[in-house]
């Protein structure tokens, strides 16, 4: 077996499971069960949201790799596979070659297409809308900022902006349309329409993974993680406030 | 009806959520959607016997036992469904308020919504910590080597 490239593979393992979603435990504890099952008893590894560093001791000499990671998305059906295939891969230790092509086929798998993308939005909008107390009226209403917030974050990762400016932008994008409504004379409710719109920005995943990652002893990464819900609350408070301080100052000159 | 109705919403606002994060099987997308239904039900029975900071932490609490259940069953994280499972108490709510008081320049009610919006979010990460440490210590049982482990 050669090191090299074992070590090459558990680091994209690392990777995906990372990208996709996992806890910090989990990518530590795969990539080290996968190297047991491969016969390396001595390994290191150390894992935080931003970096992976594994270390082999093979024989006599130190196998070592760090990989930065910079793009996190939740697929949470890749997550699904690819700790499935980490199973399968302890099990039957396959050849490198088998390995990393059964790890490229789950990454390649493609996502939803877009329009049950959208629709996955609008129906999370629509339905947070009437669960918060809002009318149908109230969730017609939220059904653009759905859309909006689906297409800002998609394109927005497309050009590679930051969580920051992302969510501030698809929170006021969002905030436009009950203040559209309201404009026109709709008897929107403001606060239920843009609260089902808000749903798709809070940070929940980190919220429920801050706790986890303290408990896992993995205090680096529960710190950057309440960083991450930090800095998302704050951009999606803002991104509302803008257009809402703006229309505030606007009626003032209609009414 | 009156937790009929909010229990449906619930339940779809789950399923759209594990359509977002790319939940794939329509078993696991269904039980996202029940582990949303069972935590809000919990949430509503218990609004006459504690505050909205306990009800959540209760409900929470319900989600991740599902969610450990359901990982047991289709052998995949617990994650998955406890992150589309608590979608419905995560306080959006209260994070609104908050920025609407900070808005209107009451100060007051700004750092008594954000108090209560971060207790909140507080008592789902300690909700959802207990289970799963509650679980890490329970005796396995399991023969295969479990890459990544089941939970």
């Amino acid at each position: 077996m050669d090191t090299e490239k074992l070590l090459n593979f558990t680091c994209e393992m690392g990777r995906s499971l990372l990208q996709n979603g996992a806890e910090i435990y989990r990518v530590e504890e795969s990539v080290h069960l996968i190297l047991k099952s491969y016969g390396y008893q001595q390994t290191e590894i150390f894992a935080i949201p931003s970096c992976i560093i594994i270390n082999i001791q093979g024989g006599a000499r130190n196998h070592n790799k760090a990989i930065r990671i910079k793009t996190t998305a939740n697929n949470l059906h890749r997550l699904n596979n690819l700790n499935a295939l980490c199973r399968e891969i302890c099990a039957e230790t396959p050849s490198m070659e088998i390995a990393n092509q059964r790890l490229r086929q789950v990454m390649a798998e493609p996502p939803y297409p877009k329009g049950i993308s959208y629709l996955a939005h609008i129906m999370v909008t629509f339905f947070f809308t009437l669960l918060f107390g809002g009318t149908l009226l109230d969730a017609a209403v939220s059904i653009p900022c759905g859309v909006a917030v689906k297409h800002t974050v998609f394109h927005m990762k497309r050009l590679r902006a930051n969580a920051f400016f992302t969510n501030l932008l698809a929170a006021a994008l969002l905030t436009c349309f009950p203040l559209l409504a309201i404009a026109v004379g709709l008897p929107a409710n403001l606060d239920m329409v843009i609260i089902g719109g808000i749903m798709l920005l809070v940070p929940g995943v980190a919220i429920t993974n801050v706790m986890r990652d303290v408990l896992s002893g993995d205090f680096l990464t529960a710190v950057t993680r309440l960083a991450e819900v930090l800095i998302v609350a704050m951009a999606i408070a803002m991104g509302v406030a803008i257009p809402i301080t703006a229309a505030r100052i606007l009626g003032g000159f209609w009414m | 009806m009156e937790t009929c109705l909010p229990c449906l919403y619930a339940a779809l606002t789950s399923i759209g959520f594990a359509m977002v994060f790319e939940l794939r099987r329509w078993q696991h997308i269904l039980a996202a959607g029940f582990a949303g239904t069972a935590g809000w039900l919990v949430y509503l029975l218990t609004a006459d016997a504690m505050g909205v900071v306990g009800r959540n932490f209760v409900a929470t609490v319900a989600v991740a036992i599902l969610a450990e259940i359901f990982a047991r069953i289709f052998k995949s994280p617990a994650t998955v469904f406890l992150i589309t499972g608590i979608i419905p108490l995560v306080p959006g709510g209260g994070l609104y308020y908050t920025m609407d008081a900070l808005i209107d320049g009451n100060m007051a009610l700004f750092a008594q919504r954000g108090v209560e919006a971060a207790s909140i979010a507080g008592a789902i990460a300690a909700g959802s910590s207990l289970v799963s440490s509650v679980v890490r210590i329970l005796p396995k049982r399991k023969r295969v080597p479990a890459g990544g482990t089941g939970k």
